[in-house]
């Protein structure tokens, strides 16, 4: 079986580690929809979810970081922060498919690091809360450093993307494949709770409008400036639209959620 | 300057317990395990925001290590503002 759902979503910690701060509708309605988003991924029947994320020093420091990191672990833990109001869990993994993937990538057009052990901390743990409920279904986490520079530039990802889907697709079990992160936000900076609304909306035209020419010309320095250095987790977004590239994205929600400090968006992508 | 030095001690008191513990009980001592300046010292001692955050902290090192000695989201904010 192809991949059989794909869909993106920021990972705001706010979401759920102080929900009642957001105004109340504009909470309600979001995570409403990211929770139907998780009842669709379940009725997809996904054998395992391959998830394009980061992380923020979880497992990575400035003595080895990634530029793409591959998990095999037989399990994850998370989530890494004790203030993030989401039960603790060990998150199945999919050490067969992580393999494969790497060897794949290997054989072929990237060479991705990997890992037999990683922890979750909100950037991965916070989707899987509501789009894997009760962490039912493995997980394949795949890491995009977001983090620090140097980056993987968007054009990068969008390749590196395009050649895991076209691994995917050809692959026999049913597999959801998920991006984490974020639009524009300025965790922990002096911008801190800013957030750039045209340029959320801008990117998101772009991947509705299947726009791989413009997704792809991003620069870092275009990110940074416009989406702040949350922003740059927009790549793990570039990543799928170039695993699903003949599908259609469609806007599920997409709020700039103030005190939450972070342009939330949910995109469900079709084909 | 030795910004590696800094961060690695923020993110080994951020992200392991027992090392977390060894800076709790001297934060002089563990800080001498680090290669740092005079100035890198001072401030991460003193938990000087501004001065961590102007020396080039990353910000997701900063801000919970800064969490970890009970800065509000306010006097977070306060001590970066003029640095937007």
């Amino acid at each position: 079986m192809p991949i059989i759902f794909a869909a993106a979503a920021s990972h705001a910690p706010g979401m759920t580690a102080w929900t009642e701060a957001a105004p109340k509708e504009q909470a309600e309605d979001f995570l409403a929809n990211y929770q139907q988003l998780g009842v669709r991924l379940a009725a997809s029947k996904p054998d395992v979810i391959v998830a394009l994320t980061v992380e923020h020093w979880a497992n990575f420091f400035l003595n080895s970081m990634p530029a793409f990191c591959i998990g095999r672990a037989a399990h994850y833990d998370g989530p890494i922060e004790e203030w993030l109001r989401v039960p603790k869990a060990r998150v199945p993994g999919d050490a067969k498919l992580g393999t494969e993937l790497l060897n794949a990538c290997l054989d072929g057009e990237f060479d991705p690091t990997f890992s037999d052990e990683l922890l979750f901390d909100h950037a991965t743990f916070l989707p899987l809360h509501f789009l894997n409920p009760g962490m039912a279904v493995p997980v394949v986490p795949v890491i995009l450093n977001a983090l620090t520079p140097p980056m993987p530039a968007p054009k990068r990802c969008f390749a590196f993307g395009q050649f895991l889907g076209k691994f995917l697709d050809s692959h026999t079990k049913r597999i959801a494949i998920i991006a984490t992160g974020g639009l524009s936000h300025w965790p922990g900076e002096a911008k801190h709770g800013k957030i750039n609304v045209p340029f959320d909306k801008q990117f998101l035209e772009y991947l509705a409008n299947r726009d791989h020419a413009r997704l792809t010309a991003y620069s870092h320095e275009e990110i940074h400036n416009e989406a702040g250095s949350g922003g740059h987790e927009i790549r793990t977004w570039i990543a799928l639209a170039g695993a699903v590239r003949g599908w259609k994205a469609e806007l599920l929600s997409y709020e700039p959620v103030v005190p939450w400090a972070t342009g939330c968006g949910l995109v469900e992508f079709r084909q | 300057m030795s910004l590696y030095q800094l961060q690695k001690l923020i993110y080994h008191v951020n992200r392991d317990a027992a090392q977390r513990e060894r800076y709790r009980q001297d934060p002089a001592a563990f800080a001498k395990n680090y290669e740092l300046t005079e100035a890198e010292a001072k401030a991460a001692l003193e938990v000087d925001v501004r001065t961590l955050y102007t020396m080039g902290v990353h910000s997701l090192l900063l801000r919970p290590f800064t969490l970890l000695h009970k800065v509000s989201n306010e006097n977070y904010a306060k001590a970066l503002k003029g640095l937007e």
